[in-house]
């Protein structure tokens, strides 16, 4: 009988060993108020930072007051290596706050259409002659806009906010949810996850700044992404830009006939790939009913053409 | 027996499909209205597109919608410069509010000459003195919205989404909303085909008047907003298919 509950007591003992180097938020008792554990701003904010913020791991205290037991376990303890890059009493190395290597625990709670309500500022007051030209010059896109959380990454892509710097300058105090209000945008995800390193794009040739000498693709970014000031939340946000966007200029006759054209390359080779406006993996895929009503053709399926 | 049943099946199938119960996406693309609002201030102006204002489409016709839109028209209407003026902002403020037809604060990044000097918004000039306390002086004047007061700041914006809300409560099926671009020009997309109300639900300042549009519009099955676009206006024409009505503004107490 003693055998049996010896062996029990090793079995469950083995089942629950934590990891201790693993930190997740997702554990019950991880989830008091954030500010239980993260201070914010961080005391040394100024050391990290050019704005007040988050830029530091929680003070031991936030730890100690649990896993005391863990925390003085052996030289080298696991629980150390969450925020330590070197596990040893001597050296107080620790990685960037967050850790990059480290998966991503929380999504973002992102409402666009409010955001667009109050930041989208569409004309420069001081040249209003300027708002109804078809392109605008370079620094009008800066004019307090979208590029205030996303500037351009590459001459294709703009980049996604990945810190506090587009939102604490309104959300730092009393416009909610405030800086210390770190749930009102940051949920807890269901399992941890790794983050995007680059946007999967259907037309990947499109360049943000091109469009010909007039530049002609420098426009008001709602003007092509057209369900941005619908967008409650982040979730199930998706490419979004209507092939008529791009139409209006690269399918209209006596100026241009792209999509057209290379409808009609298919006709001659089904094998052959759109490449105008996508890279191989999209343009070999069969065209989409949209660019069939585009060129007033009814829909084909490259299977079908002879 | 098991072959009365099969029989049975494959004719519910049959039915099913070709009454349109498995429908394909091929076969039902949701429609697209795009919308563009086109405005005269006044006789003297030019039409220009009204940008930056929230238009909403609800599912139903006019007459479905008889009770929302009476309320719409019942709402007493406070205008922009009234409520800043009931706050006791000040002058430059109200101003600087209307040069970029601002609802709140951050529509306008707020320039150095709006901090201090002859264009100086007094209460953008005390909350930049306390954000330089707090954050130092590179981030003082981008930070600055932190320390006005919430009214000034966003109160007109959030009494009118109040507002909008409280009537739009009445709307008994989910609604659209979408903001138009610059040359005033918006999509509604992933519609059902049907009737459906379009409204501003809260009138649009135009100068000295308020614009408020009700009008049914009909969406078509598979309309990809390939043809011309649904224009509205706050003047007749031949053209225009929503002509709003105009109020003038009124007087502040």
């Amino acid at each position: 009988m003693k055998l049996i509950i010896l062996i029990t007591l090793i079995s469950v003992s083995l089942w629950q060993r934590v990891d201790y180097s693993k930190f997740s938020h997702a554990t019950k008792k991880h989830q008091a108020e954030c500010k239980t554990c993260h201070l914010v701003p961080s005391d040394d904010w100024r050391r990290l930072s050019k704005f007040p913020d988050v830029v530091e791991y929680p003070d031991h205290v936030a730890c100690v007051s649990c896993h005391r037991a863990q925390f003085f376990k052996g030289a080298r303890p696991p629980i150390c290596s969450v925020c330590h890059s070197k596990t040893s009493p001597r050296d107080e190395a620790r990685y960037a706050f967050r850790n990059p290597a480290s998966r991503l625990q929380f999504t973002i709670e992102f409402p666009h259409d409010k955001h667009q309500d109050v930041i989208a500022g569409l004309f420069n007051v001081r040249r209003p002659g300027v708002a109804l030209a078809h392109a605008l010059a370079p620094q009008q896109q800066n004019y307090n806009n979208c590029t205030i959380c996303h500037a351009s990454q590459t001459t294709t892509f703009k980049a996604a906010p990945s810190d506090h710097a587009s939102c604490f300058n309104c959300h730092w105090q009393s416009q909610e949810p405030v800086a210390a209000n770190c749930n009102g945008c940051h949920k807890l995800a269901t399992a941890p996850y790794d983050a995007a390193t680059t946007p999967a794009r259907i037309s990947s040739k499109f360049i943000h700044e091109g469009g010909g000498e007039k530049a002609n693709h420098v426009l008001e970014c709602t003007a092509c992404h057209i369900n941005i000031t619908k967008s409650k939340t982040l979730r199930g946000l998706k490419p979004d830009v209507p092939i008529t966007a791009c139409t209006e200029c690269h399918n209209k006759e006596g100026l241009r006939q792209d999509v057209s054209k290379e409808l009609a390359a298919i006709d001659k080779n089904r094998a052959f790939t759109c490449v105008y406006c996508h890279a191989p993996n999209v343009g070999s895929l069969d065209p989409p009913a949209s660019h069939y009503l585009i060129a007033e053709r009814p829909p084909l399926k490259r299977k079908d053409i002879k | 027996m098991r072959l009365a049943i099969t029989i049975v099946v494959l004719l519910l199938l049959t039915l099913a499909a070709t009454s349109g119960l498995w429908r394909t996406e091929a076969q039902s693309p949701a429609g697209v209205l795009r919308i563009r609002v086109r405005v005269k201030a006044d006789d003297a102006s030019p039409l220009r597109g009204l940008a930056r204002k929230r238009f909403f489409l609800i599912p139903g016709t006019l007459e479905q919608n008889r009770a929302l839109i009476e309320a719409i028209e019942r709402q007493p209407l406070l205008s922009r410069d009234c409520y800043y003026r009931k706050l006791n902002a000040s002058a430059a403020l109200i101003e600087w509010l209307k040069a970029g037809d601002c609802e709140s604060v951050y529509c306008r990044e707020i320039e150095q000459e709006f901090i201090a000097g002859p264009k100086a918004v007094p209460e953008f000039a005390v909350a930049f003195v306390k954000s330089q306390t707090a954050f130092g002086d590179e981030t003082a004047r981008k930070w600055l919205t932190t320390n006005l007061d919430a009214n000034v700041r966003e109160g007109f914006y959030k009494d009118r989404q109040t507002t909008i809300l409280t009537l739009l409560k009445q709307a008994t099926v989910p609604y659209q909303s979408v903001m138009t671009d610059r040359n005033g020009t918006a999509y509604f997309t992933d519609l059902e085909p049907g009737a459906y109300v379009l409204s501003n639900v809260a009138p649009a300042e135009l100068g000295q008047t308020a614009v408020s549009w009700n009008c049914e519009v009909q969406v078509k099955q598979g309309d990809l907003a390939t043809e011309k676009p649904y224009l509205i206006s706050n003047r007749k024409d031949r053209l225009v298919k929503c002509v709003g009505v105009e109020k003038p503004l009124p007087a502040c107490n």
